[in-house]
């Protein structure tokens, strides 16, 4: 299965293809620099943005966000009419402009509301279970995904070696499907877009 | 009325408890007649269902308040069209309605079904009958709906004053019906297990029932959101409140089966993996009816008072278990015909793509039990809503976004580096040029320009496969038109799912737009003040109010300007100082530029029989931005207080909403090419047999 890990092959490439067999990876060079790609366009976008400090008023929205309506189900205080929701935003204002951090304003409605108040969970305690979880989930997900390819790969590939004589039959008419959109690839891909219609047509 | 409700209700228990048993009777013993006639028997659950629900509305339609359900959800004043929405606005009508529906796309589907599923049909009735049974047990003995009042009062309570939009005649009925469609597919997967079929001759009924369900879930929760944002006046469309979560949930899966499904159809791949999305969507379909009536989760969409959930909830295990058991017993026999032969092949993309959708299901998931959980381990409760989930899922959501680019660019089994190079290059460079483009000019957020990049990408890759399939036809001789016309005919699951794809990427639009670059301010008018925020000056006018039977609603006369800023430069960089995007001003003289765009009338309402308020808010829309104003309060004092934002692309919300519905059926518009092409691939397989 691993065939080529050679010697000046970077390590990325190495990994993936002892993840998932070297020869599924048609161009080392596509697998490599697509993602480094994907990554220079991130920091690019990223790095070239300089965050304008936000306003008071954009503040006071955020913090209305993060606050839920105590009387009222799943709504926070910024979507909710009810009266307490009026006069906890009035609060959140005026703690505001007494210059308090959105970290003390959270915890001043903490301490008389109880941990509920908050719209999402702090990241401290049993609560950082709830944040980690979905890293777990994507981590475990990935995983979980490569090891169905890798299977997949392995597993009945005598079924692989017998592609069914209907494909070969077909492959002629599929290829000048191919031919007929424009598409013109290696031998490998032949059934690229099969247009349902112009075999029938062909076949007529 | 009554009477002949409740009599239809134990009809249908009776017909329905026939129909199970008689189908498994009938298959373990060999009675071809008593399995026809169990089928007939399903059939009959439509006469019984439709019966019980003429009969309610019938009570609705003359004001019959001896029926408690009557008397609680309407009453002589209301508008008579909104009969319909009674009908289904309370926690027994809704599941009398759920049960019509049932039993209708149940027996359509039955009848329906392709000749090659013979063996498993009796099975897959079996199962629907068995739902079906479940629903009619339910409202015979726990919400009956024609149960009778002691005492007959002389008006009703009315019906609950938010639903009275013509927007509830379509909102809930799609999404109950849509989470109830899901059992169809279900059905036709564990039938065919349960008969020892391990064809794939269930694949096209489930695939077509599937969508179909997730077409009409997709489109009431579009629906959804659109009345939330237009008509609830609370400034968003989509709170990840947790019934709005257990109705996305299923709908996430279904949207991986729709995927993988083409995957089996096309190569005969991914077999256990199609069984078991479909098993997950019944779960959670399940689950979504648990929470919605009487479940352990706060929600603003959960019926009162609700005493159901023990009853939902082991329902929804009973579903579980029943479905994961059949599935480990028959797995073995659920073999792929072909194995993976590329890391960079449409079937693995597909993989991915399932993957991710799985992903966002089950953190999804995760954040709706956390609360229950917490509360469990530790005795505090806590809220998860949107903060959480925008953080947690908003990463994986954008990474399917990157995979509706990246997968149908990769041809089946291998993709070879030419076509690789040749397939991504205008996307990527189209991608990379908006995200330069959208810097130079200066825009801010890292996040969401990264995400305009990306939806170029995935944008171009559609327009490209477009371009170059009618650019190949009208080379043949088709005009432009026809070609276009043609390709997408040609393979409608595929183009359909462009189209889906498109309507996808305008809601992404939509979504960051809103997310990321809405302006909002806040502030209390006078009669002739007016709020400036960004070029736009809203001038309180005048106010009005009037008094109905129902309700007393009050309203703001408000004029929306455009302004020339450069007018209004001093007041601007006051507000900017005091940290502020908007700024009051006192007098209504109008400055040179300012120009008359929109009257807007946002209104409070106030019920009285059911103390409660609502809020409509005024909304100016455009193709680029919507302005949006929220009647927060009208003072004792005269004044108005506002608050008023600016939602950056919202039009492509809604837009959105004809596309996904035109994108959905094109994919489910019966292939007539199938056939000729079916009878050449049986004719080979003839000719290979010999």
């Amino acid at each position: 299965m691993i065939v080529d890990t050679g010697k000046y092959s970077p390590m990325a490439t190495r990994l993936l293809s002892k993840l998932i067999g070297s020869h599924t990876l048609p161009n080392k060079n596509i697998v490599i620099t697509s993602p480094i790609l994907l990554f220079v366009v991130m920091i690019i976008t990223f790095g070239c943005i300089r965050e304008e400090d936000i306003t008071l008023e954009q503040r006071m929205h955020q913090l209305t966000n993060q606050l839920m309506c105590p009387v009222c189900d799943a709504q926070t205080i910024d979507g909710s009419n009810a009266q307490i929701s009026k006069d906890m935003r009035a609060k959140v204002q005026e703690l505001l402009h007494e210059g308090k951090s959105n970290s003390e304003i959270k915890d001043y409605f903490i301490l008389r509301y109880g941990e509920d108040i908050l719209a999402a969970p702090t990241g401290i305690g049993f609560n950082l279970l709830a944040w980690i979880m979905p890293i777990f989930i994507v981590l475990g997900g990935i995983s979980i995904t490569f090891l169905a390819l890798k299977n997949m790969r392995c597993s009945n590939t005598k079924a692989a070696l017998t592609v069914t004589s209907n494909q070969q039959d077909l492959s002629k008419y599929l290829t000048q499907v191919d031919t007929d959109l424009g598409i013109y690839e290696d031998k490998n891909s032949q059934d690229h877009n099969p247009n349902n219609q112009s075999v029938d047509e062909i076949k007529s | 009325m009554a009477e002949l409700g409740t009599m239809a209700l134990l009809i249908g228990l009776a017909v329905n408890t026939y129909s199970l048993l008689g189908s498994v009777i009938g298959v373990k013993v060999g009675l071809p007649e008593l399995i026809v006639s169990s089928r007939r028997a399903l059939y009959m659950s439509i006469l019984s269902a439709s019966a019980a629900s003429t009969a309610l509305i019938a009570a609705f339609v003359q004001n019959e308040f001896a029926i408690k359900y009557v008397a609680d959800h309407s009453n002589t004043i209301m508008d008579r069209a909104y009969v319909w929405v009674a009908f289904y606005s309370g926690n027994e009508g809704s599941l009398l309605y759920i049960v019509l529906v049932l039993s209708i796309i149940s027996a359509i589907s039955v009848r329906f079904a392709p000749k090659q599923l013979a063996r498993s049909i009796p099975w897959t009735i079996a199962i629907l009958a068995g739902v079906q049974l479940f629903y009619f047990f339910v409202l015979t003995f726990f919400a009956n709906p024609f149960e009778l009042l002691e005492t007959i009062p002389a008006d009703g309570r009315g019906i609950n004053p938010l639903l009275t939009h013509p927007g509830m005649f379509s909102h809930p009925p799609l999404l109950m019906g849509g989470l109830i469609a899901i059992t169809i597919p279900f059905a036709f997967s564990s039938g065919a297990l349960l008969a020892g079929n391990y064809s794939d001759d269930w694949v096209n009924v489930a695939r077509i029932s599937a969508i179909l369900g997730w077409g009409v879930l997709g489109t009431g929760m579009l629906l959804g959101a659109w009345w939330a944002y237009n008509i609830l006046g609370w400034g968003g469309y989509w709170a990840w409140d947790p019934i709005e979560n257990v109705a996305l949930m299923p709908w996430l899966v279904v949207t991986a089966f729709a995927h993988s499904i083409m995957v089996q159809k096309r190569r005969g791949m991914f077999r256990m993996w199609n069984v078991a999305l479909l098993n997950i969507a019944f779960v959670l379909a399940q689950l979504g009816m648990f929470i919605n009536r009487g479940g352990p989760v706060v929600s603003v969409h959960s019926f009162a008072a609700s005493t159901l959930g023990m009853i939902f909830l082991g329902f929804m295990m009973f579903a579980l278990i029943f479905a994961f058991t059949l599935f480990l017993w028959r797995m073995p026999h659920l073999k792929s015909d072909r194995a993976m032969e590329s890391f960079l092949s449409r079937e693995a993309s597909f993989l991915v793509n399932n993957f991710l959708f799985l992903a966002v299901m089950c953190i999804t998931l995760w954040g709706v039990l956390f609360p229950l959980f917490s509360d469990l381990a530790r005795d505090v409760s806590v809220s998860v809503s949107a903060p959480y989930f925008d953080r947690a899922n908003g990463p994986v959501l954008l990474s399917i976004v990157v995979m509706m680019g990246i997968g149908p660019l990769l041809p089946w089994r291998k993709a070879s580096s030419r076509s690789l190079r040749q397939w991504f290059i205008w996307p990527t460079a189209v991608g990379i040029l908006t995200i330069l483009v959208l810097l130079s000019l200066g825009v801010k957020r890292p996040v969401a320009i990264f995400s305009f990049g990306v939806i170029a990408f995935v944008a171009l890759a559609i327009l490209e496969e477009w371009v170059r399939g009618t650019v190949a036809r009208h080379r043949l001789g088709e005009n432009w038109v026809t070609a276009w016309w043609k390709l997408v005919n040609g393979n409608r699951p595929r183009h359909g799912g462009y189209i889906v794809h498109i309507s996808i990427l305008m809601l992404g639009l939509g979504i960051i737009g809103t997310n990321f670059y809405q302006q909002r301010t806040d502030g209390a008018l006078e009669i002739g003040q007016s709020l400036v925020i960004d070029n736009y000056r809203i001038e309180y006018v005048n106010n009005g109010n009037s008094s109905r039977p129902d309700r007393i609603s009050k309203w703001a006369e408000i004029s929306v300007y455009n302004i020339n800023v450069n007018n209004y430069v001093t007041e601007k960089a006051t507000a900017k100082a005091q940290g502020s995007a908007g700024f009051t001003l006192d007098d209504s003289t109008l400055r040179p530029g300012d120009r008359l765009i929109g009257q807007l009338e946002p209104w409070h309402g106030f019920y009285l029989d059911f103390n409660m308020a609502s809020v409509r808010s005024g909304i100016r829309s455009t193709i680029v931005e919507d302005l949006y104003v929220i009647p927060r309060d009208f003072l004792p004092d005269g004044r108005v207080s506002l608050a008023v934002s600016i939602n950056p692309l919202a039009w492509w919300l809604w837009a959105a909403g004809p596309i996904f519905i035109i994108g959905t059926m094109v994919a489910l518009w019966p292939q007539v090419a199938d056939k000729p092409h079916n009878r050449m691939k049986t004719q080979m397989t003839r000719e290979s047999k010999i």
